[in-house]
Parts: C-alpha cells; sequence; structure tokens
C-alpha cells in the first residue's frame, strides 16, 4: 500500500518539476484521462476488496478506459458536441459507486473486527 | 500474488499523478503577456543597467574603506575611522563644504521696484520647485540663504514667513549658493539652470533669478542644528 503512494508522490514530483506543459486545447483530454485512471484504480480497489480481482481486466480497463474517454472527447470537438461530458458524467457516477462499495466493505470488516475483539 | 497487485496500483497511481502534475502545470501558467514594444524595454534595461552601475560603485566604495581597515600597512584603525565618520558627516550636510559651483541671486524684478509694489517673501511652493529644479542633478549640495539643505530639510511657511530649517530666510535679495562635484558639473548646471523655464515661475512673483558665472571655490556652512532621528537607535556592535 505504501509503496503505491510512493508511486503517486513520485508521479507527482516528476511532473511538477519537470514542469510538462500540454497546449491549452488538449487540458480537457488529460482530465478526462485523469478522471478514468481514477476510475480504473477506485475499481481495482474494490475488485480487490471483493477477492475478484483480475489483472488483465485491471490493466487492459486502464487503458481502453482512458482511451474511449478521449476518443468521445475528440469525437465531440469535430461533431460540436459536448461528448466528453458523457465520459464524465459515467466516469462520474461510477467513481462514487465504487468509493461507495469500498466504504461498505471496508465498514463490515471493521465492525466483524470489532465484534472479534469483544468476544475474545 | 499480492506484491505483483501493489506494483500494477503504483505503476497506475504514478501514472494519475504524473497527469495531474502535468494538468496542474497547464492550468496554472500565468500568461500574462508582455505587451511593451523594443523601445520600452530598452528603457528598462537602462534603468535597471543604471541601477548595476550603482550598486557596482557603491559595493566599491565600500570594498575600499574594508582595504583600509584590514590593510597592515595602516596601522592605525582610528584614522581610518576618523576618515569614515567624516564621509558620512560629510554626506549627512553636518560639514562645511567647498568645491566648484555657482550662485543664484534671487531678487525682486526691475518692474517690480519701478512700479514701487510691495516687495514679499519668496514662496515656500516656488522654492520648493526651484530646489526640486536644481536637485535633477546628482552629487549637488545647496545652501539657501545660509541655510543648508540636507535631507530632512524642510521648506515651508511658518506664521507667514517662509522658512528653511525652521529659520526665517529674509526677504530677496537672497543668495542660493550650489556646489557640484566638480567645474564640469557646475557649468552644465549653469546652462541647464539658464534655459530653466523656473525664470518664468520667478517672474510671476515679481522675483528673477541671476546665475553667476562657476567658480572654482564656493563654500557652503555646515547643517548647524541637531538632527532629529525619531525613529534610528543605535545597532549593537558585534
Amino acid at each position: 500500500m505504501w509503496i503505491s503512494i510512493l508511486g503517486l508522490l513520485l508521479g507527482i514530483s516528476l511532473g511538477l518539476l519537470t514542469d510538462i506543459q500540454i497546449p491549452a486545447e488538449y487540458t480537457s483530454y488529460l482530465s478526462i484521462a485523469v478522471l478514468a485512471s481514477l476510475d480504473t484504480l477506485f475499481g481495482g480497489i474494490r475488485a480487490h476488496l471483493q477477492q475478484v480481482y483480475d489483472d488483465k481486466v485491471f490493466v487492459s480497463g486502464f487503458f481502453f478506459n482512458i482511451a474511449l474517454a478521449a476518443g468521445l472527447a475528440f469525437l465531440g470537438v469535430h461533431l460540436g458536441v459536448d461528448l466528453y461530458l458523457a465520459a464524465i458524467f459515467a466516469f462520474g457516477v461510477r467513481l462514487f459507486q465504487n468509493i461507495a462499495v469500498i466504504r461498505r466493505i471496508l465498514l463490515t470488516k471493521w465492525s466483524e473486527k470489532k465484534k472479534l475483539g469483544e468476544a475474545n | 500474488m499480492k506484491k505483483r497487485i501493489a506494483g500494477r496500483f503504483t505503476v497506475i497511481l504514478f501514472v494519475i499523478g504524473f497527469m495531474s502534475a502535468t494538468q496542474y502545470n497547464t492550468v496554472n501558467t500565468d500568461d500574462s503577456r508582455d505587451y511593451r514594444d523594443t523601445w520600452e524595454i530598452r528603457q528598462q534595461l537602462s534603468r535597471e543597467k543604471q541601477v548595476h552601475s550603482e550598486l557596482l560603485s557603491e559595493i566599491g566604495l565600500l570594498d575600499d574603506t574594508l582595504a583600509k581597515y584590514s590593510d597592515k600597512a595602516t596601522q592605525d584603525p582610528q584614522a581610518v575611522l576618523k576618515d569614515t565618520v567624516e564621509d558620512l558627516r560629510r554626506s549627512a550636510g553636518l560639514s562645511q563644504i567647498t568645491g566648484p559651483g555657482i550662485e543664484l541671486e534671487v531678487s525682486p524684478s526691475l518692474e517690480a521696484v519701478a512700479l514701487g509694489s510691495e516687495i514679499t517673501e519668496i514662496p515656500p511652493d516656488l522654492l520648493i520647485r526651484l530646489v526640486n529644479e536644481i536637485n535633477r542633478f546628482d552629487g549637488i549640495e545647496l545652501a539657501i540663504a545660509g541655510e543648508r539643505v540636507i535631507n530632512t530639510t524642510a521648506i515651508r511657511d511658518i506664521n507667514g514667513y517662509t522658512t528653511v530649517n525652521t529659520d526665517p530666510i529674509s526677504t530677496p535679495p537672497l543668495t542660493i549658493a550650489i556646489t557640484s562635484k566638480s567645474m564640469e558639473e557646475a557649468r552644465k548646471l549653469y546652462s541647464y539652470l539658464s534655459a530653466s523655464t523656473i525664470h518664468e515661475d520667478f517672474y510671476i512673483d515679481d522675483l528673477t533669478i541671476a546665475i553667476s558665472e562657476p567658480q572654482e571655490q564656493l563654500t557652503l556652512p555646515a547643517f548647524d542644528e541637531k538632527i532629529q532621528m525619531g525613529y534610528l537607535e543605535a545597532g549593537e556592535g558585534e
């Protein structure tokens, strides 16, 4: 777990220190990509807690979601319809659902632990 | 297995962190544009250069003093200290100063004399204007009717009298003595003041200014009062 957070910190510091900038037109793609990856991440955590984690699903989901979201945004720009909103909506809803499930699982685990402690 | 999952999560989190940081960089760039043209930038550059050279000369001066202090050959730190004190007193206007300079004679205009109009005090505003005009030149010292003008000098009206350093100055004619760093500077000041529009300003108040030719030796009196330093305190020595 800690090594994952280390990875996050490493990514942030690398991004800030290298001072990489992308053209302003592409910021919506990047924000959608961030959202998609967050969705994948929380999906992965949920799957892990529910004991259904699959490596292939996780990795392919990460890249596929990002590609899909970026493709949708690209299509939206060319059609003149804000299609990236659809992606944001879908990912947002899923993000909330995943986090809710994670919360419930953790709560259940916690209360079970408590009960066990009381029984002993 | 667990290790592999942690590895995957680490990579994904790394990518997320990197993308977020990039997004942050992009969104938070200050893209205020520089609308100055070449000429304005050149002016800015010349201002900065001037500051640079002033700082350099100041550093040179301080280095000189430092070298004097540390010079074993001098063997007399007291003399150096005295020199420094004398320098400081001179720059504060506490000592008499002699140098090349010019004298301005402010007197009632011929018309005012001929028409018999009352000769009044020189108004403080006009005097301040003149002092500002003179102060355009660097490194000059001046005394108005025998009153040395220093950094804290106030030129103002007290109970109907125009005062310099709170001492009333005489009604015109009066003399304003100016010394500068070199004879050349004094000549420049002379031609500048001769062509200045300050004459017209004085003429409105029935006064004229006569500017003397630059002189090699002109003596200004010292500032003869105590300098009020309410907010300055002596520093703790090491």
